[in-house]
């Protein structure tokens, strides 16, 4: 059954397909936000863009283009969720949020089997100011020892705990000399430690000096991170617009080519400074409205989204991976899956309802790739 | 549709063929001259050079790898799109779409992407399946997985490697295999800082040299076309000729191809420890018929490095120009993505430009030594057509090496090198000897029956000129390129090789795959239905 709505009043799905074309067709200044859809999804949405000069956001870019930012900007040791499984006898967590990825963090605990140089050592790990995330995740069966509590202090102890490794000495710090000398012995005594962090929960600055941390490790041991990677497909969309545009999200074509430019093409900025004119939404894998009050000029979102006023056009789509096949970036996997559709329905996908927005746009075919 | 292109001067080398022609097409296929039958398109190319359509063997193009370094250096995109040849990193377009412009503006239909890791090989698919009008093909990689190494320790079978090799290919949808550092990223995770060919990976208790050898050895049994595509130990080091020359060595005679060979080419003479070993290496080419290479030429100005090699690239990573880059220790090999810039004044990258030349120039068999900078690793794709401007003339090298320092041309022999290129050895180097060695019986050459890939070029005496746009490219007999400019986007496919296999290993990967990661298998699959394209791949066969 398929669920479209024009101004909140149920509507046959071409009709609503007509509509939006019209509507983002028209724009001076289109933005398609949200982005929460597969491969598929995103590649259309790109197309789409490219020949309407929009710009592309993602939801989840915030957190996204912090570790992004520190990784084009200094260097970064990563490695997979299979290695640390696997292989990593250290795990440094650092600062809360992490249990929003607790079933990756429960597989990366959970892994009975290492690398055979490490069988019989047990695995330690360390949690640096976890904040209420580690009395969530004590059931897991893993001795975790933490090292402070408050976020706010993880920039001083990151710090205190690089500078105890190269032998400086520390200023005052939330947590002993006794206590940090001891972990920072510890993480040079790893064969191959992982830190692991959310950005949801950091600021570049500390994203930074973990992969300093980390980099700094190196020079005698073998230290890598994993930082978990927000919802929403939010990496697989990264991926997929590297290729295309070379560029991550928050990216424009107003003025024929791709351009990126994190604060410029911040969707939520061009709403609230109303420089964009029309909102495409995409939220495929869960019914969420955007964070800004007016509502999207088009949304296409998972069954039962709620939005203060109806969007112009409203399209239910189906949910990636669930309703149809879909290739998403995995948590588990590292890497763009391919996942059938475990509940396979009629309901339309966003790549084909952008397809058919592009197919319906006014002057179709003026503008060959 | 019948069409004739007339009155080219048509270099086939795979056929003999140099000579003032035509070539006619039907239905995407060479076809044999009709009798009596008129052409519905004629295209003039009197004065012109016809040639196949080019192919290249060794091109980092996509991938997660790839991607990475985009994401990485977002700046030289940047300046690609406001100053087009300004800088040379914006030239490679560095998306997709412009990857498949780019090389069929200079008369290349088919790329081979060089170092896809199993876990990624859809991500390579899907970047693929978005680069339009040429053909395209991976390289899989192996020999720091955890299960070949495995194999090894416990001593297994020829034929359980080969079945494990067969299934590699078959789920990653690859055309051939390639090994980086055997062993060496699997040492690194073990914090071994350097890794030799007869160095022995811990844990496994295997060497460098037998993983070399087990690979080469079950590509071969099964009949893969292609050789073991092997980056040797060692790479980018002073001395590290000899690692070369240990590892052509090893080729016993079976096989083997040695990629960016310009990487292996360093001495230690000379006042700064390091020089041209190129002469010995070509000597050592030269000796040993069964073994084949690719150059990887490096070309000054901005670049970036993307190699599987973790620990060469970790070695290197504080040499990055500009000072960022990211590692991965990878479920196997990994990669190291590293900015640099080779500059011209700079001694050691001056001496790095001359081994490349040398090396094409004193390897005598243009059959056995192909065309390649290791894009992007020692320069850009687009650079190509200067390459070929310096390998066809020696007084256009004398004008480069005048702009070297000094102390670089005192070890290196490229000055004293006369020869140069021909348009036939030229055509040999990137078309019919590329078709031999990757298998593809259907392209390479202008016989009837192959595919209608077909470029033409002005027989300008501008080298780089001529080889930057092609006056016409043909892409399965339609008309993709047009000065220089492509006139029509299509969708190529991806070359693939499915030798036959033991199923009985489908089942032991199953359960390796659940023990050690608590994952399907199947999350390596690569879907045809995922890429979104008509008939997204092309089996080739292979040998019974």
């Amino acid at each position: 059954m398929q669920h479209a709505w024009i101004a909140g009043k149920a509507a046959p799905l071409e009709s609503a397909i007509a509509e939006a074309a019209k509507l983002f067709g028209a724009s001076r200044y289109p933005l398609i936000a949200g982005l929460g859809t597969d491969v598929a999804g995103a590649r259309a949405a790109i197309a789409l863009a490219q020949r309407t000069g929009a710009v592309i956001d993602h939801m989840n870019a915030d957190a996204l283009l912090r570790d992004l930012d520190v990784m084009r900007s200094s260097g970064v040791m990563l490695t997979t969720p299979g290695e640390t499984r696997v292989r990593a006898d250290t795990l440094l967590l650092v600062g809360p949020r992490l249990a929003d990825g607790a079933e990756l963090l429960q597989r990366l605990l959970g892994k009975a089997e290492q690398s055979q140089r490490n069988a019989g050592v047990g695995r330690r790990i360390f949690w640096l100011c976890p904040e209420g995330d580690l009395a969530r995740l004590a059931s897991a069966g893993a001795t975790i020892e933490a090292i402070g509590k408050d976020p706010g202090d993880l920039p001083g102890l990151l710090a205190a705990l690089r500078a105890r490794l190269a032998g400086r000495p520390t200023g005052k710090a939330r947590v002993s000399s006794r206590k940090l000398d001891q972990v920072s012995k510890d993480l040079k005594t790893a064969r191959f430690g992982v830190a692991i962090w959310s950005a949801a929960a950091l600021d570049t600055l500390t994203i930074e000096m973990v992969c300093g941390l980390v980099n700094d490790l190196n020079a005698t041991t073998r230290f890598c991170t994993l930082p978990f990677t927000p919802g929403d497909n939010a990496m697989g969309v990264l991926q997929t617009c590297g290729w295309t545009t070379g560029f991550p999200m928050r990216t424009a074509f107003g003025r024929g080519f791709a351009e990126h430019d994190p604060w410029l093409f911040n969707s939520r900025r061009l709403v609230e400074s109303c420089e964009t004119d029309c909102v495409l939404w995409i939220s495929a894998y869960r019914p969420v409205a955007p964070e800004w009050r007016e509502p999207p000029t088009i949304a296409l979102t998972g069954h039962g989204a709620a939005f203060r006023q109806p969007p112009r056009i409203q399209i239910e789509v189906g949910c990636p991976g669930l309703d149809h096949f879909a290739v998403q970036h995995l948590a588990s996997t590292g890497a763009l899956t391919a996942v059938e559709a475990t509940q396979p329905s009629e309901t339309i996908s966003v790549a084909d309802v952008i397809t058919r927005i592009a197919s319906a746009l006014p002057g179709n075919g003026e503008r060959p790739c | 549709m019948l069409t004739r292109i007339t009155g080219g001067r048509v270099i086939d080398p795979a056929n003999n063929r140099d000579g003032v022609g035509d070539v006619w097409m039907r239905d995407g296929r060479i076809v044999d001259a009709p009798q009596g039958a008129r052409a519905a398109a004629t295209y003039d190319a009197a004065g012109k050079i016809v040639m196949a359509g080019a192919i290249d063997i060794h091109s980092h193009i996509a991938g997660w790898n790839v991607n990475t370094a985009r994401l990485l250096l977002p700046e030289y995109h940047s300046a690609a799109a406001v100053r087009p040849t300004t800088t040379p990193l914006s030239q490679v377009g560095w998306t997709a779409h412009e990857t498949g412009r780019l090389y069929a503006a200079m008369g290349f239909t088919t790329v081979v992407e060089p170092a896809v890791s199993p876990q990624h090989a859809l991500h390579a698919h899907l970047e693929l399946a978005d680069i339009p009008i040429i053909d395209k093909a991976t390289l899989v990689i192996l020999g720091n997985d955890d299960y070949l190494l495995g194999l090894l320790r416990a001593k297994e079978s020829g034929l359980a490697v080969q079945d494990y090799v067969a299934w590699t290919l078959e789920m990653s949808r690859s055309l051939g295999i390639k090994v980086v550092n055997a062993g060496g990223a699997a040492a690194f995770k073990e914090n071994i800082r350097a890794f030799s060919f007869d160095d022995v990976v811990p844990s496994y208790g295997v060497s460098s040299r037998a993983i070399v050898k087990a690979l080469q050895h079950a590509v071969n049994a099964l009949g893969v076309p292609h050789p073991l595509h092997v980056h040797c130990n060692n790479l980018g080091l002073a001395g590290n000729a000899e690692t070369a020359l240990t590892t052509i060595a090893a080729a016993e005679g079976l096989p083997l191809h040695l990629a960016h060979l310009q990487f292996y080419g360093y001495g230690k003479e000379g006042e700064r420890d390091f020089s041209s070993a190129a002469p010995a290496l070509a000597e050592a080419v030269n000796a040993a018929k069964s073994v084949t290479i690719d150059v990887g030429q490096v070309m000054f100005g901005q670049t970036v490095t993307i190699s599987s090699d973790v620990l060469r690239q970790f070695n290197a990573r504080n040499q990055a120009r500009p000072g960022k880059w990211l590692i991965l220790d990878g479920d196997a090999n990994g990669v190291g993505v590293v900015p640099y810039n080779y500059r011209r004044n700079d001694f050691y990258n001056a001496v790095q430009w001359a081994i490349g030349l040398e090396l094409f120039l004193l390897i005598e068999d243009p059959w056995r030594v192909f065309f390649t900078t290791d894009h992007p690793n020692g320069a850009p794709f687009t650079t190509y057509p200067e390459i070929f401007a310096l390998l066809m003339s020696r007084d256009l090298r004398s004008q480069w090496l005048a702009q070297l320092p000094p102390a670089a041309l005192a070890v290196t022999t490229l000055s004293s090198i006369a020869r140069e290129y021909s348009l036939t050895e030229i055509a040999t180097m990137t078309r019919a000897a590329p078709a031999k060695l990757l298998g593809l019986a259907d392209r390479g050459h202008l016989n009837a029956g192959a595919i209608a890939d077909v470029a033409v070029y002005e027989n300008n005496i501008d080298r780089a000129k001529m080889f930057r746009a092609a006056a016409l490219v043909f892409k399965d007999g339609e008309l993709v390129v047009r000065d220089g400019s492509v006139t029509n986007y299509r969708w190529g496919r991806a070359l693939t090789v499915r030798p036959e296999r033991d199923r009985a290993i489908d089942r032991r990967m199953r359960t390796f795959y659940e023990d050690r990661y608590g994952l399907s298998e199947e999350f390596l699959k690569v879907p045809e239905h995922a890429l979104g394209r008509p008939e997204p791949f092309t089996v080739v066969p292979c040998a019974p």
